[in-house]
């Protein structure tokens, strides 16, 4: 049977009169990069806290490591890094400070930390910093930071909560790279939660989307493309006016129209990619004015299924 | 938890030191009052007023207003900085958090203390220069020397720590405590007053029979008191699930 790092039933949790999570049940197993994909406000924060044990469920049970997160969320702490919403840096301290006090609190032997300091701030090329107030650094390696200290300890699973966002596209990727090299070197359990899709592409090996609490689906992100159909149909041609782009986006069986580099996108739904799927609209465009030179099919990428199960479920 | 208490203490006064040694006008503060409480004052008094144990009230309830500044940022400020909740999802336990802020901004108040009263030893003792080093010499100096500055200074961060954990900002938590000590102190003045003639001729036959020590003593004993019964309402209030939605 395979090792899980997360096991959630039912779980649900009320702000009021708001549900932030409804019925969330998920198996997260132990050594997967697990992506949490959502829109803000999706739930995603609050199914951190949740597995943390920082905060009760409304209803439903969730362990983590093997632990109840109601009952038992110090020991969960106790084995689990986080970066959270923030980086939760103490700016006024220096980088070397900031790492030095959560490894403590993690009770890391002395030497053992220094090492591990060491050898994280070099991976993450701020080594030659570590003394500076952080408060004096861009924020791009203020982020590098963020991450290291969850890492710092080697725990057997880290939650990491938007750890590019805010960040500009290059410090976004160089931050992708690192993570997913000390990923890799060190093969802990990941979940990591964003909006970003070609970070989830890139960096998890299974992903569940989420939206307005409610889980939509669990897959790996090639089950996720072609279970969500995902097709991607691009046509060459002229003429392709708003009030066409409109009419299309209206049309059954698409779940996006628009217009990139010249060319005309169709993102279609379930089962549309074929050939009697792509025929009525291509007399509809026809019909509308447009001029079609050639027509390609393709897989789409997981943000335009993404974006399509956000259409769908809208 | 004392390894985790130490850590919190260890992180909470780097911060301290850092703030008021970083940040402009802050880091003038503690140096404002060594010179008036150290040298000003002690120069005034003389050595028949300064090596009392009256003489020590001064350093000592000035030292414990210092720690309001101090302990309204301890959970107002990582709130306000967005470090609580990272906080709060490590191992650390309730206590060792709650604990090691207080103690940290005891610490500071009560370093505070014993700096403004060695530097007035020293000015008192060079100003009246006689030939012999001149020094407190009555056990209840020494008492409200050693124990007066961390008991009154737990008082006020003890509370300080209640309206931290409950304010959005600092700056609100600095104007809460502000006002509290002002209602505490001035109530203090206009209600000793008001009190009942019998109340007055109690208290004024026990501060005129009662040895300074048997006062000191008793002081130390009411401050303990109010120290553990709002340490009490600080752990009491002090819930991750509360603050980390705050």
């Amino acid at each position: 049977m395979e090792e899980l790092a997360i096991r959630a039933q039912g779980l649900t949790r009320n702000f009021a009169a708001v549900r932030a999570l409804d019925d969330l049940t998920l198996d997260v197993p132990a050594g997967s990069v697990f992506g949490f994909l959502g829109p803000n406000g999706a739930g995603k924060t609050t199914t951190i806290r949740l597995l943390l044990g920082l905060i009760e469920p409304t209803s439903g049970s969730a362990e983590v490591l093997g632990f109840d997160t109601r009952t038992q969320g110090a020991e969960i702490r106790a084995r689990t890094g986080a970066l959270l919403e923030h980086s939760g840096l103490y700016e006024r301290l220096s980088a070397e400070d900031n790492l030095r006090f959560y490894g403590r609190v993690a009770h890391m032997p002395k030497a053992e930390l220094d090492q591990r300091i060491q050898e994280l701030l070099t991976h993450l090329g701020l080594w030659d910093r570590r003394k500076e107030a952080v408060v004096k650094w861009s924020r791009g390696m203020k982020q590098k930071l963020a991450i290291a200290r969850p890492l710092l300890h080697r725990p057997g699973l880290v939650f990491l909560d938007e750890p590019t966002a805010g960040l500009d596209p290059v410090a976004a990727a160089s931050l992708r790279d690192d993570l997913a090299a000390l990923a890799k070197r060190w093969g802990a359990t990941i979940f990591l939660t964003t909006h970003n899709m070609a970070e989830a592409e890139k960096l998890c090996s299974i992903v569940a989307v989420i939206r307005q609490g409610k889980l939509l689906a669990v897959g790996s992100p090639a089950e996720l493309r072609a279970r969500g159909g995902g097709q991607r149909t691009e046509i060459s041609g002229r003429g392709f006016s708003d009030a066409m782009l409109a009419n299309l986006r209206q049309q059954a069986g698409v779940s996006q129209a628009f217009v990139e580099g010249g060319q005309l996108i169709l993102v279609l739904k379930n089962g549309g990619g074929d050939a009697q799927g792509v025929a009525p609209l291509v007399s509809l465009i026809v019909r509308e004015g447009g001029e079609v030179q050639e027509i390609r099919s393709a897989q789409g990428s997981l943000e335009e299924v993404f974006l399509s199960m956000m259409g769908e479920d809208a | 938890m004392s390894a985790d208490f130490a850590t919190v203490l260890w992180k909470e006064w780097k911060e301290i030191v850092l703030e008021r040694s970083t940040s402009g006008s802050g880091s003038y503060r503690p140096l404002i009052l060594l010179v008036v409480l150290g040298i000003f004052v002690p120069f005034r008094m003389g050595p028949e007023r300064f090596f009392t144990a009256a003489g020590l009230l001064v350093p000592t309830f000035f030292s414990a207003i210092v720690i309001t500044a101090v302990i309204a940022d301890s959970f107002a400020g990582e709130r306000e900085r967005h470090t609580l909740e990272t906080l709060l999802a490590s191992r650390l336990s309730d206590r060792a958090i709650l604990f090691g802020k207080i103690a940290a901004a005891i610490a500071y108040g009560w370093l505070i203390s014993a700096a403004c009263i060695l530097v007035g030893a020293i000015t008192v003792n060079v100003a009246n220069w006689h030939g012999r080093i001149l020094m407190f010499h009555d056990a209840a100096s020494w008492l409200i020397l050693l124990i007066g500055p961390p008991l009154l200074g737990g008082v006020v961060a003890t509370a300080g720590v209640l309206v931290s954990l409950r304010s959005a900002t600092v700056r609100g938590a600095q104007q809460t405590l502000g006002v509290a000590l002002a209602v505490v102190v001035l109530g203090t003045v206009f209600g000793s007053n008001s009190l009942p003639t019998e109340w007055k001729t109690w208290f004024a036959r026990i501060l005129l029979t009662w040895s300074q020590i048997d006062l000191a003593l008793a002081a130390a004993g009411v401050l303990l008191a109010i120290d553990l019964v709002l340490l009490l309402a600080g752990m009491a209030r002090f819930q991750r699930s509360k603050l980390v939605l705050d």
